[in-house]
């Protein structure tokens, strides 16, 4: 099939699965459900429908890419050429681990490599002096990705500046594009029962309390819930098919407003809607910087279109990323005019764009990276980040589908996939700030998590732990491992939202993890369910072969990437060790958490004995998605999700082997990579079995009591319990500075402006008073005068007015005498 | 003294005493009586100022049309045979004392004005006071033909020996054609208000309709 | 004669008339003071068509006044007799419903 007919279908299918989600929200909302019938299901069943029938079509559009672009045969020629990879780098190291045969060496193969990736690229070489790459052995068998972008709908035209509706699909998209529907299917689906005590009249909310003492009764709003998932589910594939960066904004902030929804859902209590406008207020940190980049990219690229690709209009011109980097896939570096570095643009066919007097046109080198740490900024807000990761634990105040949804499969994956999609415009140095800001939140949430007693609460942290993981893989220039990460997450933690929620709902809303206790036995299929993402997300493998769960193969791949990014610059040593100790602490609160809940004696004899196992329509989806959880990332790195992903990686991401801009990075190869994988993957499993056996040790058999722990180290665990402090940092930092510039800014309010405003007024009304006094007694007088002298003689002529005939004639006579006298008077001659 | 002096002075009496008498008399029939007597008289004067055609005129309409109407309207609203309607001595004062100050004003106003002076300074030094000049220079007094002519537009009496190319005089047929149908109108307008109206009811004097 | 002496009996009829006007309470009586005011002024035109360059134009001016006085005249005795139809009386001074 021709490639503008397979973009065509495309866009068609991913339209329909987009829209969808939209329509049912529409239908939710306005066919009132709310006065009609509070027991219908109808609104669930509808919601449902439609993004089941999303998932088909998602489903439907993958496949058809694989059909259409042949990528069955890439696949075969990928994971060969990866098999072979291996076997030859194994075949190098086999002295060093005995674990793997060992084949035939090609050690002088793997060198040259090396040197190729030696090559340096300095920031004073002369403009457009091509950078050297080193053509990696793994980019030979790639083919180019096949990319399909257009246009909807244009909405404005401003100047140059065109608002459209576009689409941007590549396997990225499709993939998260159907993963994101199937998990939103099985959640809604799961929301089916969790929510259905909101099938009521009179719901009794027992967090919200009136101020009588009181719990709240208020009528269900199981519709409203479903109606709002619909939405969101809109928003996000919106963002994701989006192809140009404004409208990736307009729907990044209807996932922010939709969170908003959902957190708030319970708006009656507190807590609730204060974690919602949290929430919400973060995000609007990071998003300041989305906006500054979004100006930036638009003053100085003068679109937001990611690429175009219409074949049939070599006119129309080039998106960001063609813009951006070179036909070799690189960015090239020039001089402006007055020195500073810039970076040189390009047109779609890869020459250099020229202005109008044929002068190459370029950007200034800093404002790239503004552009990039402004959309990263962006991600932050959205993802969770340090130092914006403080919402997302308290978001677990929403519904626990809505955590599963929205906080750990999809609204915080639009940071880290906005990264990922944005990845060409980034430059080395905002890369690396990515790295740093993720491989500082990993650590952070991770020990948090080890000391959270709140069940949603350490599955947050974990989530902000493992967004932390995905960010770091980027940063490290590990593309498709950071992706490969998100999808593999995204199907395990969404796993074990809804094995939270299972409990929660078994065990009446009881969230606190020190209250529960061998439910193994209560609920089963939670419980197994649960483990499976455990050890999903642990890492954990049978030690030596690749047989594993699919967290272990995704994270193997971030840790593969950053050991050999710490091996290339070992300045960067922190950017290796922060995910590897996390991959053992990971293990260690995971497990925990499992014990805790699942295994040892009933700590709160009355949640244990009202506990019980959730209907099918719960444990129907945990089953589904365990089952993804296990064996979505089978064949890891040579698997077919990962080469999936792999496809759409940037050209020219591992073949930008080194800059010499700000900071002096080499940056690793594929092939590099490569060869430390085994390395990595060995050290991450001894992590995860050492944070595993720690955890069984401790919660598991009760080898050593947590409270002893506890109490010798009480500083840490203090420390850890008030999450780092940050909150109460934020409070001294930002909230109290706040709150005196407000005090400050009503007292200079009431004293200065409110005074001027009284003293204004003051005198107003006194000038007002002079008027009336002057127009009571001057103007009112004249017009009053006028009036009584025109009446009263008015009223004087009346009496001449006899209506007798005869004295008018008088009268006549009189005055015809009385003229001549005068006139004889007056003209004596 | 000429005889048209004689008859001058013989007339213009009349015609003052006629019209004293008109005022001073209170018998609505003997001011009728009277003010014929005054009309007449000043159809007579109209001859002796060879106005003929005008003081046939004025014996025709006024003494033989308005006055009879005058008397018929007499007698059609004289409510009692000997009614008099009398005003009141303050009033009949007021108009006596007007009167006289007035005719003292007219007068006074004839007797200063020079007006041989003032005719000559309109016509020219040259000019004498004449009638029928031009069309009748014999002085008959046959007014009627050129009167005819200035109503029907062309100005014989003025426009004869005048040279060749000079400025016309103008008529009067305009006017002439407006009274008329102003003549036509009024007596149309007299029949309908003078009508004889059928009454519903016997109205008071004082009572209105 | 001299001008003067027929504009004096033209004042004398003028005046007469006036004075008439003023004192009559009866319409009638009214009516005729008009047509000696009347008269006064023609006997000053026909005077002043014999004495002065005024010419013709006097007499044919003071026919037009005589035409008009008789149409006056008749419509002022419409009137009188409309008067006296509602009133039963010919006084003018009961012409006064105008002023109430």
């Amino acid at each position: 099939m021709p490639h503008e007919q397979t973009g065509q279908t495309l866009s068609t299918l991913l339209a329909i699965a987009w829209l969808l989600p939209l329509f049912g929200f529409a239908i939710e909302i306005f066919a009132g459900f709310w006065q009609r019938d509070r027991f219908s299901k109808a609104g669930a069943r509808l919601a449902v429908a439609c993004i089941a029938v999303a998932f088909l079509c998602s489903g439907w559009a993958l496949l058809t890419y694989i059909n259409d672009t042949g990528w069955n045969e890439r696949y075969q020629r990928q994971s060969e050429h990866h098999a072979a990879l291996m076997d030859s780098l194994h075949g190098h190291h086999a002295g060093e681990d005995a674990h793997h045969p060992a084949d035939d060496g090609h050690d002088a193969h793997q060198h040259e490599h090396k040197h190729g990736e030696k090559a340096q690229f300095a920031l004073s070489d002369p403009p457009l002096a091509a950078l050297a790459p080193g053509q990696d052995a793994a980019e030979e068998g790639r083919s180019k990705p096949a990319t399909f972008s257009g246009t909807y709908y244009r909405l404005a035209k401003f100047g140059d500046l065109e608002i459209e509706i576009g689409y941007y699909i590549d396997t990225l998209t499709l993939v998260m594009f159907t993963m994101v529907t199937f998990i939103a299917m099985c959640i809604h689906i799961f929301a089916m029962g969790y929510m259905a005590d909101e099938l009521t009249d009179e719901y009794v909310d027992h967090h919200a309390h009136l101020a009588d003492g009181k719990h709240l009764h208020r009528p269900g709003r199981y519709y409203q819930f479903f109606a709002y998932l619909s939405l969101f589910c809109f928003s996000m594939l919106g963002l994701v098919i989006a192809g140009n960066i404004f409208q990736v904004f307009v729907f990044w902030e209807l996932v922010g407003i939709c969170s908003y929804f959902l957190i708030g859902f319970y708006f009656e209590r507190k807590s609730a809607s204060n974690a919602a406008n949290k929430a919400f207020i973060m995000n609007r940190v990071g998003d300041f910087g989305f906006l500054i980049g979004l100006m930036v990219l638009w003053t100085s690229f003068g679109t937001f279109k990611f690429a175009e690709t219409d074949a049939a209009h070599p006119e129309k011109p080039a998106g960001l990323f063609q813009m951006a980097r070179g036909a070799d896939g690189l960015m090239h570096i020039g001089e402006d005019a007055d020195g500073t570095s810039a970076l040189v643009l390009h047109e779609r066919d890869g020459s250099q764009k020229l202005d109008a007097e044929g002068n190459p046109v370029s950007v200034p080198y800093w404002l790239i990276i503004v552009a990039g740490l402004g959309i990263f900024a962006g991600c932050i807000g959205k993802s969770a980040q340090f130092p914006l990761q403080t919402w997302l634990p308290d978001a677990m105040e929403g519904p626990t589908p809505v955590s599963a949804l929205v906080h750990s499969a999809t609204m915080v994956a639009a940071g880290v996939y906005l990264a990922g999609r944005f990845y060409p415009m980034f430059t080395p140095e905002v890369l690396l700030v990515i790295a740093y800001v993720g491989g500082i939140t990993l650590f952070v949430a991770a020990t948090i998590a080890m000391v959270a007693t709140d069940l949603k609460k350490v599955l947050a942290y974990s989530t902000i732990s493992q967004l932390g993981y995905m960010m770091l893989g980027l940063g490290v220039f590990g593309w498709a491992a950071g992706l490969f990460h998100l999808v593999t997450h995204a199907f395990f933690k969404s796993l074990m939202f809804l094995c939270s929620g299972s409990v929660i709902a078994g065990c009446h809303h009881e969230q606190e993890m020190t209250k529960m206790g061998g439910l193994l036995k209560k609920m089963p299929i939670t419980g197994l369910t649960m483990l499976v993402g455990v050890i999903a997300i642990a890492g954990l493998s049978i030690p030596g072969t690749q047989i594993a769960f699919s967290g272990f193969f995704s994270k193997d791949a971030i840790v593969a990437t950053s050991l050999t990014f710490f091996k290339e610059n070992p300045s960067h040593f922190l950017l290796f060790v922060l995910p590897l100790i996390t991959a053992g602490l990971t293990a260690f609160y995971m497990f925990r958490l499992w014990f805790y809940t699942f295994l040892g004696k009933p700590r709160d004899q009355h949640v244990y004995d009202h506990c019980h196992e959730s209907p099918w329509v719960m444990t129907g989806p945990l089953i589904v998605l365990s089952l993804l959880a296990a064996f979505c990332a089978v064949g890891g790195e040579g698997g077919k999700l990962f080469l999936m992903l792999d496809e759409s990686r940037p050209a020219g991401v591992h073949e930008t082997l080194a800059y010499t801009g700000v900071v002096n990075v080499t940056l690793p190869g594929h092939t590099a990579v490569a060869s430390n994988h085994h390395q990595a993957g060995n050290l991450a499993t001894i992590a995860a079995f050492l944070g595993t056996l720690i955890a069984f040790a401790i919660y598991g058999i009760g080898l050593i009591k947590p409270e002893e722990i506890k109490k010798s180290l009480a500083g840490i665990h203090g420390y850890l319990t008030h999450k780092w402090y940050f909150d109460e940092i934020y409070d001294v930092m930002f909230v109290r500075p706040a709150h005196a510039i407000a005090h400050f800014c009503t007292a200079i309010d009431r004293v200065v402006f409110d005074g001027v405003l009284h003293w204004l007024c003051r005198a107003a009304v006194a000038v007002a008073r002079w008027d009336r006094i002057f127009d009571e007694r001057v103007v009112d007088g004249l017009v009053n005068l006028t009036g009584s002298v025109t009446y009263s003689v008015g009223r004087s002529f009346r009496k001449l007015q006899t209506g007798n005939l005869r004295q008018y004639v008088m009268f006549i006579a009189l005055s015809v005498l009385l003229l001549s006298v005068i006139l004889f008077v007056w003209f004596p001659h | 003294m000429t005889l048209e002096t004689l008859l001058f002075y013989i007339f213009g009496l009349a015609a003052c005493i006629g019209a004293v008498a008109v005022v001073v008399t209170q018998n609505v029939v003997r001011m009728a009586f009277w003010l014929i007597v005054s009309l007449g008289s000043v159809a007579a004067l109209y001859f002796l100022l060879d106005a003929d055609f005008v003081a046939a005129t004025q014996i025709i309409i006024y003494v033989g049309g308005t006055l009879v109407l005058l008397i018929f309207g007499i007698m059609l609203t004289a409510s009692g045979p000997y009614q008099k309607i009398k005003s009141s001595p303050g009033e009949v004062f007021m108009g006596a004392g007007i009167g006289v100050l007035l005719l003292v004003l007219l007068v006074g106003t004839v007797g200063a004005i020079d007006w041989s002076a003032a005719s000559r300074a309109v016509a020219g030094p040259d000019f004498r006071p004449t009638t029928g000049e031009g069309y009748n220079p014999a002085g008959q007094g046959n007014t009627t033909r050129p009167i005819g002519m200035a109503l029907l537009g062309p100005r014989p009496d003025k426009d004869l020996g005048k040279p060749e190319g000079s400025k016309l005089s103008s008529g009067y047929l305009f006017p002439f054609e407006i009274v008329s149908i102003h003549l036509l109108v009024v007596l149309i307008g007299a029949a309908y208000l003078a009508r004889a109206k059928r009454r519903v009811q016997k109205v008071g004097p004082d009572s209105r309709e | 004669m001299s001008l003067d002496s027929y504009l004096l009996i033209g004042a004398i009829l003028f005046v007469a008339g006036v004075v008439c006007m003023a004192t009559k309470r009866n319409g009638i009586g009214v009516l005729m003071g008009v047509e000696l005011v009347l008269n006064g002024a023609n006997v000053n035109f026909v005077a002043f068509s014999k004495f002065t360059p005024l010419g013709l134009d006097g007499q044919i001016v003071s026919l037009f006044v005589i035409v008009l006085a008789a149409a006056e005249a008749a419509v002022a005795l419409a009137i009188a007799l409309n008067f006296y139809n509602n009133h039963l009386t010919i006084d003018v001074d009961r012409a006064n419903e105008l002023k109430h």
